[in-house]
């Protein structure tokens, strides 16, 4: 089973040859390695649904529901590259799965800095790596908004986000911008970050953050803000993601600082890990009560979630490096072809910060490589055993290849491994109906097959993910490397 | 992934937009010189059709870019137009800030960042950049006689 699965994966891989690449999707750039093709442009206007072909497996019984992901698609006008990866305009992708079936569609988010730069076909807006264009009007940062890191769903209406501007509303169905989603009538235009953490009731909670000014957002399930509270962190570290537990709200402060107020901001961040990376924890029924806690100074993006025990120590899964990726020159080799595993490696390994009630805190390492750790959503902010992640690089190019799913209470992970052929990306978890436990579950992900320029969809068991996906589709072309996604449960 | 700039960018326009409320105070029966000229602002695209466009007028680029305001207009909103003539004006180079004070409390209301969360316009339509349009884009001459100005406010 294990090898005809593996067998067929590497048969799709061989078969469907580049050609597939030129007739549909990406405009591959000539002279570039094979791998740039998840950084091409995706077709200006988009991807009208089309099924995905099934090449292995079945999809099982009950798997029914939407997913979505989101990630940057506009990279090139021209000679003109944007000037980091995180700078490219947001699309959409929509794989609709149940029925056996999956149908794949794909839509940018008609953002304000989108439409302008399509209209002039140059880029204008300034953003994380890029310097903009002086003439571009930036009245608030939602005409800078790329709306390009990740997707929420909320009571059925869906969300484009992006992490310094407002969440964008689409329409679930056609993906078509409905505008700008504003939660109260006073906060207006207030950045919405790209990871807000949903509770298993619903109960969303985000944050706004504006250099060491960081407001929290607690939003009912149905999406009206229940209240908003502001904090001061005394500095403005870079913050991309946080955590939640049943009681308390972490902020993350790592030692990658704002230090100046010019575009690009990447060229503004100062690593100083001297000042170690610190973690905020407030009591979500009293924010009043906080207490700050210490690790050694570390970059991170991404945390998976945390919980607490019966002794009150926190537990944070988070994906740590030891200095900042994706820096100044990361997202820029990438646009332009280049892969410098000096500046580009990915370094993260999938550890755990524990802080004990009395405050102290150690970093706990799993040794596993790899990023975007996720949990069962209906464990967030739970005790739970299990993380998912990807990783298991490459070394002649950027993206993860395997999929790795942590076992914190057995000590032991298991992983599929996609080969070297592709690179895979962030993988959800999506409950089996009925199921209770955390391995009464499905992972579900994207992956990108580079020999073939197809993009696939696979989904894994979590009782047995070594065993590979139990069904597999691809699309008869290739979509480009997103961030993050949800998936909606039809 | 511009937080720092936006919160410039709060600061500045939340600060030199408040002086519309102060310039239209300061309104007054000024002597009129015998030639002088009058400014029709027409307002369109008003999306709430309720409160009042709270209207200022400077004088020059330095009453633009932190004055006072020489004079200024509160319009009542009942549809998506409104327009306001003053009169007696020097000839001379002006710019205008204006805002649409929804809930009529007298001030343009901001977010918890300080940016504004009610309708804001230049004339000239010069967009905000960073902080309020900049006087290059936002000035323009008063000849004698009758002059206008048509300023969007809505989207």
């Amino acid at each position: 089973m294990n090898m005809t699965r593996r067998s067929l994966i590497a048969a799709l891989g061989a078969g469907a040859g580049a050609a597939t690449l030129a007739g549909h999707g990406l405009a591959a750039v000539p002279g570039m390695p094979d791998w740039q093709v998840g950084y091409a442009n995706a077709p200006a206007e988009g991807f009208a649904p089309r099924a995905m072909d099934l090449v292995s497996g079945r999809l099982p019984d009950g798997f029914e529901g939407t997913f979505y992901r989101n990630g940057p698609a506009w990279f090139r006008y021209g000679a003109e590259t944007t000037g980091h990866w995180f700078d490219g305009d947001g699309m959409v992708q929509r794989i609709a799965l149940g029925g056996g079936g999956a149908v794949h569609s794909g839509q940018f988010v008609a953002t304000t800095k989108h439409r302008m730069e399509q209209a002039a076909q140059r880029f204008m807006a300034p953003g994380f790596g890029t310097a903009g264009d002086e003439s571009y009007p930036v009245a608030s940062a939602d005409d800078v908004n790329a709306a390009n890191t990740s997707v929420l769903m909320v009571d059925g209406r869906l969300h484009a986000l992006w992490e310094a501007g407002s969440a964008i509303e689409l329409n679930p169905e056609t993906l078509e911008t409905l505008g700008i989603r504003t939660w109260r009538d006073d906060l207006k235009g207030m950045p919405f970050l790209a990871h807000p953490k949903v509770e298993p009731d619903g109960t969303i909670w985000n944050l706004a953050v504006n250099g060491p000014y960081v407001g929290i957002y607690k939003i009912r399930p149905a999406g009206g803000v229940e209240r908003f509270d502001m904090v001061n962190l005394g500095a403005a570290p870079y913050i991309h993601d946080w955590a939640i537990t049943a009681r308390h709200l972490i902020l993350i402060v790592q030692p990658w600082l704002v230090d100046r107020f010019v575009p690009p901001i990447v060229n503004a961040l100062e690593w100083r890990p001297e000042e170690g990376l610190k973690l905020l924890i407030i009591d979500k029924d009293d924010m009043s009560k906080r207490r700050w806690a210490e690790v050694d100074g570390h970059a991170f993006f991404h945390t998976g979630a945390a919980w607490e025990d019966a002794s009150g120590a926190v537990h944070v899964d988070i994906a740590l490096y030891p200095e900042p990726y994706m820096g100044p020159g990361g997202g820029t080799n990438l646009m332009e072809g280049r892969y410098l595993p000096s500046e580009d490696e990915a370094g993260g390994v999938l550890s755990r910060i524990i802080v004990e009630a009395d405050g102290r805190a150690r970093i706990e390492s799993t040794g596993i490589g790899g990023e975007f750790p996720v949990v069962h959503p209906g464990f967030h902010g739970l005790g739970r055993r299990l993380t998912a992640l990807v990783g298991g690089h490459t070394p002649d190019r950027p993206g993860a290849r395997r999929v790795s799913l942590m076992d914190w209470q057995s000590g032991e992970a298991s992983h599929f491994d996609y080969g070297a052929g592709r690179m895979a990306e962030e993988h959800l978890f999506v409950a089996k109906p009925g199921g209770r436990g955390e391995r009464d579950a499905w992972l579900v992900g994207t992956v990108l097959n580079i020999a073939s320029g197809r993009s696939e969809v696979h989904v894994l068991d979590v009782a047995d993910i070594s065993a590979g996906p139990v069904a597999s589709f691809a699309a008869r072309y290739a979509w480009p490397l997103g961030f993050h996604g949800t998936f909606a449960p039809a | 992934m511009i937080r720092p700039t936006i919160q410039l960018t709060a600061v500045v326009l939340g600060t030199l937009l408040a002086s519309c409320s102060t310039a239209e105070e300061a309104a007054s029966e000024a002597a009129q010189p015998a030639e002088t000229a009058s400014l029709t602002i027409s307002l369109t695209g008003i999306e709430t059709p309720s409160g009042t466009i709270r209207i200022g007028l400077f004088a020059g680029q330095e009453d633009y870019e932190g004055g006072p305001g020489l004079t200024g207009a509160a319009v009542p909103v009942e549809g998506e137009t409104a327009s306001v003539t003053l009169e007696g004006l020097a000839p001379g180079a002006y710019g205008i800030k204006l805002f649409h004070d929804v809930n009529d409390n007298g001030e343009m209301d901001t977010n918890p960042f300080g940016m504004p969360v009610e309708p804001y316009a230049f004339s000239n339509n010069a967009p905000a950049h960073f902080g309020p349009a900049k006087w290059d884009a936002a000035s323009f001459e008063l000849s004698v006689g009758e002059n206008t100005q048509d300023i969007q406010i809505g989207g």
